[in-house]
């Protein structure tokens, strides 16, 4: 018989209910912020259901009524500088913080809708109306309401997409030195998400000053939450983390306030996260303006009692025997609240003309289309005045070196002069600079800044997202090999790539992400691709592909200055290289400028990174005259079109050379550019050399058939010139 | 005043959805919010309720019938108003607005709809018979690019180079993959040079070299200015030079020897030859068979660099520079050192000649270890010339001209020549250039040994 003994988790797990006591200690005039609060989200998701219901919002209308107290509780004891963000069903968090920004959470019972009030009703649900006027100009819509100035960070159409966001401005407040925190709002469905639990062991591993608000409304859209998942008290996921949880009513904004306080409390003094689970319940279906019971997924009976427990009748009722408020009062809240919804609808919507009784948008209050792509990235402005060089030119003073230690030189030069920088990813702080060497010597010197990571690639790059767009620090985060984007890539190409275009193109994502192609290593199917392909496929990020250690330094030097997310890729072949590099490290490669390598009249062969070097070598031994151009940027805003135009319109004929497989190839969408670009210029298909169907296998024969290097460009270079005709 | 009731949109972004029953009959009082039907999409069964209060006038759909998100359902008249007094009104209202516009715009799909067929069907009976070569991308007539059995490809380049030129593409036979029409075939059709089989593969220049660094160009020079000079288009030759010797002058380490060679004997017995004999023997002849016993005497030098290894060669072929309209051309004179001296005269007329005429196979271009390049006609004292790849070395040869040598010791009035030999280094060594030039000043000085 074995000997057992009782484990218990390291922290506290904790229901917390209110007593008269507590409404009777309460500040009148919380209360009061909260009633105010509370009707004015509750006339506002009533308006939007209204419009919905006409027809009138483009697009799904998660509709809160019901759990306002979930959010009115936990948000109005919060400052400014602390940061909110949140799901799908996001109107009332967004609400109550941009409401408890303008306000203070003080309302004039008399005087309830001052200026500040209603513009915020107005922009708030101009945005969701997809009007220009929007806090994100009409881009984001229900889902994505982001305003900073008040902390509202943005909610997300993936469920619980935003959490480890949030988890990076947290990492901000907590590293500028402040007391400020965030809290994630998601559902009892997201709770299930990678991305939130990952982020709850990173948020608990690194004690950050991070809330993690599951607002449990017992359905994710019609699956009951019994039904998925074996623990159903879903605070009970925080002590398995080692984060205390408080579980609470929801209906109940004062519980809910009170929690708040005790997990801020924690989080503020530096003690690490919390998670709060507050029951509530969603009076509408997923979306629209009909119960749930229509849809057959739960009883009518069950509606009509959460109904009775309705968070504004138990604060009004609350305030009344306090003897705090008058009934009349009370229906003066409701009314100014109608009201003013009803003032900012009219000034949204209009009689239809063409429809009897119908209502339309205001005609010119939509966006002007030619807006639709405005802000995806930065204009580049923050590159003006500094001082670039071309490689290619410098006949200053080098220093030779192997490519992999300018790699960590010039990392630990502006970790020198930027106090922003912070590198982050699987043991870069250890092996003496990662697996590579690539980060050799930064956290020694900057043993702060250089964070070694659990391995959860979404959490990590997420957070550093969250990083990025508070501003205040400059990730630099490592995937050890491409591959892992496909494990975090929500957050890469969900979040970061897109967060600045859709919540409205102004607020910048100023990122690094570093990963090594590793074709040729024996790793693997899963562990060599090249990402090229991938990331120039979508939509928000910016690419280099350094071949020469020279140029790894101007191009790192640019992508840290530049305002928008860059992937900087490397190769494991490069990395042994001895090369020379100006001595000062402080150069920067101009944006969107490749390098012709070798001039030629045959035909004009693009490519980058290792394979530059495969493609002179080729080049060389078929004595085909072909001017091989270095790309070094690979996304479509920053390809350099003037050299490779011109070179296209010499030569008439093109190769696209690069290492990897077929299926995410890089050459796919350039090839396609370059035939609607310059069709009249060719003389043949463009060619392509890649990699074979397959990803690279780790038999050693398999994985040098699965790839390209020099032979496979002679290959190339051998199509194109029996593409050329006879002499 | 009666008020249209609408179908909502129960869920969002439905557009259609249908009364599964009416919960209230004509005639009805009803108050806000009583349940006028249950209306039924794919997914959910809703109760609708009243918005206004008042009779019930008119139900305009049946239950189970489906319409479109706000088309009217239901009249409901303001309270008070009679089913009797408000029909007029109702009806009107009904007849008069909705259900016109429902027809008309029924009538405006139905016309859309019909719309594309009036037009396809003509298109469609003017189209080829079936089986015929797809419409298309099938040549407009007159366009003149169908050739007998289908479609033939031309590359967008060509298509845009003949239109700007004028060029009508069924006279220029293509070459590239499945006959396409590539820009070699354009360009050898401007140039008027006859069909490729025959088409001669230009060569070496012996122009002078611009003494220039090795170093690729970083990179070319912007766009022409069209205003400030015409615009030669390349030739396939010119390409071909241009490349072929940026190749050699960039990757073949040359290296030169210059020597001057008294040229007194040799043009004596080239009079001699040429009186009254019926080949004419030029000067450039005796100096390829004086090469060619240069090199019986040195054979180290008669070889060429062929990467792996160096191969020496056999025969002694001289290749001749033979300036031509628009470029040169260096056909190869073969085994020189076993043919007379008539023999190469006669044999080396005949491949200027038709060089000249444009009439030179490739093969009688390709070959041998060594040119001559002798530009002394046009006065020319000396000049270094690049080597013509595969080969090893190339002879420049300046002009004879009347020069005071010292012989003995005293100065003597002799015509020399200055000759400059430029070699592969990965071939020839100095010293071995050295020597096949001696052996080389040696026959030139004793012709008659040339002859042997
Ligand atoms: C990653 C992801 N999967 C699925 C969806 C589709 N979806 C939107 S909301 C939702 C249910 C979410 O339930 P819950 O987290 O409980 O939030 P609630 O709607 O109840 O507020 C689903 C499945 C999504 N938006 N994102
Ligand atoms: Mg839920």
């Amino acid at each position: 018989m074995p000997k057992r003994s009782r484990l218990d988790p390291a922290v506290d797990w904790i229901r917390l209910e209110t007593t008269d006591e507590d409404w009777k200690a309460a500040d009148p005039g919380l209360l009061t912020g909260m009633l105010a609060e509370l009707h004015l989200i509750r006339a506002f998701e009533e308006t939007v259901l209204e419009l919905a219901g006409e027809g009138l919002v483009h697009g799904p209308a998660h509709s809160s009524i019901g759990q306002e107290g979930g959010a009115v509780g936990s948000i109005i004891g919060l400052r400014s500088a602390d940061g909110v963000n949140g799901s799908h069903r996001g109107h009332h968090q967004f609400l109550a913080k941009a409401l408890t920004h303008v306000s203070g959470g003080r309302f004039d019972t008399g005087a309830l809708v001052p200026d500040e009030v209603d513009t915020v009703l107005q922009r708030t649900l101009a945005e969701i109306l997809g009007l220009a006027q929007g806090f994100c100009r009409g881009r984001g819509g229900s889902m994505h309401l982001q305003w900073f100035e008040a902390g509202a960070l943005g909610t997300n159409a993936i469920v619980g997409g935003g959490v480890p966001m949030g988890a990076g401005n947290a990492w901000a407040q907590r590293h500028a030195g402040t007391s400020d925190l965030t809290m994630s709002y998601f559902g009892d469905g997201a709770v299930n998400i990678g991305s939130v639990l990952e982020t709850m062991n990173l948020a608990a591993a690194w004690r950050l000053p991070f809330g993690f608000f599951i607002e449990n409304n017992l359905y994710a859209v019609s699956t009951t939450v019994q039904e998925v998942t074996g623990e159903a008290r879903l605070s009970g996921r925080g002590p398995g983390f080692g984060i205390p949880a408080w579980q609470v009513d929801g209906m109940d904004p004062l519980a809910v306030h009170l929690a708040t306080e005790e997990a801020a409390e924690r989080m503020r003094a530096g003690d690490g996260p919390a998670v709060i689970e507050a029951e509530v319940y969603r009076f509408f279906h997923q979306n629209g303006p009909y119960p749930g019971s229509a849809f057959g997924y739960r009883p009518k009976d069950e509606e009509t009692s959460w109904r009775g427990r309705d968070p504004i009748e138990r604060v009004t009722r609350q305030l009344l025997d306090l003897g705090a408020m008058t009934q009349q009062e009370a229906d003066g809240v409701r009314e100014q609240a109608v009201q003013a919804m009803r003032d900012v609808a009219s000034r949204l919507v209009e009689p239809d003309p063409e429809s009897d009784g119908k209502r339309r948008i205001r005609p010119d209050l939509w966006p002007d289309p030619a807006f639709v792509d405005v802000g995806i990235r930065g204009d580049a402005s923050e590159l003006e005045g500094v001082r670039t060089l071309e490689p290619l030119d410098h006949d200053g003073e080098t220093r030779s070196g192997r490519f992999v230690d300018a790699v960590a030189g010039v990392m630990q030069h502006r970790m020198e002069q930027d106090e922003r920088i912070v590198v982050l990813g699987e043991d870069v702080h250890r092996l003496n600079g990662g697996t590579n060497g690539a980060t050799k010597g930064l956290a020694k010197a900057f043993p702060d800044r250089v964070l070694g990571t659990p391995i959860s690639e979404n959490a990590f790059v997420g957070l550093g997202g969250g990083m990025a767009l508070d501003g205040r620090f400059r990730p630099v985060v490592e995937f050890m090999y491409p591959d892992f984007l496909w494990v975090a890539a929500d957050q890469v190409f969900n979040q970061i790539g897109k967060a600045r275009h859709m919540f409205g193109g102004d607020n910048p994502v100023p990122l690094v992400l570093r990963t090594k192609v590793a074709m040729g290593s024996g790793y693997g199917s899963q562990h060599l691709m090249d990402p090229a392909g991938v990331f120039a496929t979508s939509v928000g990020w910016r690419i280099v592909a350094p071949s020469t250690a020279a140029d790894y330094v101007g191009l790192m030097n640019t992508a840290l200055d530049l305002q928008d997310p860059v992937l900087v890729i490397e190769h494991i072949d490069l990395y042994p290289l001895t090369e020379d590099v100006p001595v000062d490290l402080d150069y920067r490669l101009p944006l969107g400028k490749a390098a012709v390598r070798r001039s030629g009249d045959d035909v004009t062969v693009l490519t980058y990174l290792s394979m530059v070097r495969h493609a002179l070598e080729a080049v060389e031994q078929t004595g085909v005259d072909a001017e091989v151009i270095d790309l070094r940027w690979l996304d479509r805003a920053s390809f350099d079109w003037d050299t490779v135009g011109e070179s296209i319109k010499r030569t008439n004929a093109v190769l696209i050379v690069e290492q990897g497989a077929q299926g995410t190839s890089y050459g796919g969408w350039l090839a396609d550019e370059v035939q609607r670009r310059f069709f009249d210029w060719l003389d043949q298909p463009v060619q392509r050399v890649t990699g074979s169907e397959a990803s690279p296998s780790i038999s050693k024969v398999l994985e040098r058939a699965a790839i390209a290097r020099t032979e496979e460009v002679v290959a190339g270079l051998e199509r194109v010139v029996a593409g050329m005709g006879e002499r | 005043m009666a008020s249209v009731v609408r179908m909502p949109e129960v869920l969002a972004n439905v557009t259609e959805a249908a009364v599964a029953n009416w919960l209230v009959q004509k005639g009805q009082t009803v108050a806000v919010g009583a349940p006028l039907a249950e209306v039924e999409t794919e997914k959910a069964v809703v109760e609708y309720a009243a918005e206004v209060e008042g009779t019930v006038l008119d139900l305009l759909v049946e239950e189970g019938q489906s319409v479109a998100v706000g088309e009217p359902i239901a009249v409901i008249g303001a309270p008070g108003e009679e089913s009797s007094e408000a029909a007029p009104s109702g009806d009107a209202g009904i007849a008069g607005g909705a259900e016109p516009p429902v027809a008309a715009d029924r009538a405006a799909i139905d016309e859309q709809a019909a719309a594309p067929e009036p037009e396809t069907a003509p298109e469609a009976a003017a189209s080829p018979v079936a089986g015929a070569p797809t419409a298309l991308g099938a040549p407009h007539e007159g366009s003149g690019g169908a050739e007998e059995g289908g479609r033939r490809a031309v590359s967008p380049i060509v298509r845009r180079l003949a239109r700007e030129r004028g060029v009508d593409l069924a006279r220029v036979p293509g070459t590239g993959p499945d006959g396409r029409v590539v820009r070699r075939d354009l360009e050898r059709f401007l140039a008027g040079q006859p069909e490729p089989q025959e088409a001669p593969e230009p060569a070496a220049e012996p122009a002078p070299a611009p003494q220039r660094s090795a170093a690729p160009e970083p990179s070319r020079a912007a766009a022409p200015d069209a205003a400030r000079f015409d615009e030669v288009p390349l030739t396939g030759m010119r390409r071909a030079i241009a490349r072929r010797l940026t190749e050699s002058k960039t990757t073949v380490p040359h290296f030169y020897v210059v020597g001057d060679v008294r040229m007194d004997a040799l043009l004596d017995l080239r009079a001699q030859l040429n009186d009254g004999g019926d080949v004419r023997v030029s000067v450039n002849d005796l100096l390829v068979k004086a090469a060619a016993g240069a090199f019986k005497r040195v054979p180290d030098a008669n070889a060429t660099w062929a990467g792996t290894a160096i191969h020496r060669h056999r025969t002694v072929d001289v290749s001749i520079a033979v300036a031509i309209e628009g470029g040169l051309l260096t056909p190869v004179l073969r085994d020189v050192g076993s043919r007379s001296i008539g023999d190469v005269a006669t044999a080396s007329a005949e491949l200027i000649d038709r060089a000249r005429q444009g009439r030179l196979k490739q093969a009688e271009l390709e070959g041998g270890a060594f040119s001559i390049s002798n530009l002394g006609m046009h006065g020319v004292k000396e000049f270094s010339a690049i080597i013509n790849p595969p080969q090893s070395a190339i002879l420049a040869v300046g002009a004879a001209s009347a020069r005071p040598v010292v012989e003995d010791g005293r100065i003597e009035v002799r015509r020399v020549m200055t000759v400059t030999l430029s070699a592969d280094h990965r071939v020839i060594d100095g010293a071995l250039a050295a020597q096949w030039l001696a052996a080389f000043t040696d026959l030139v000085e004793h012709p008659m040994r040339i002859l042997l």
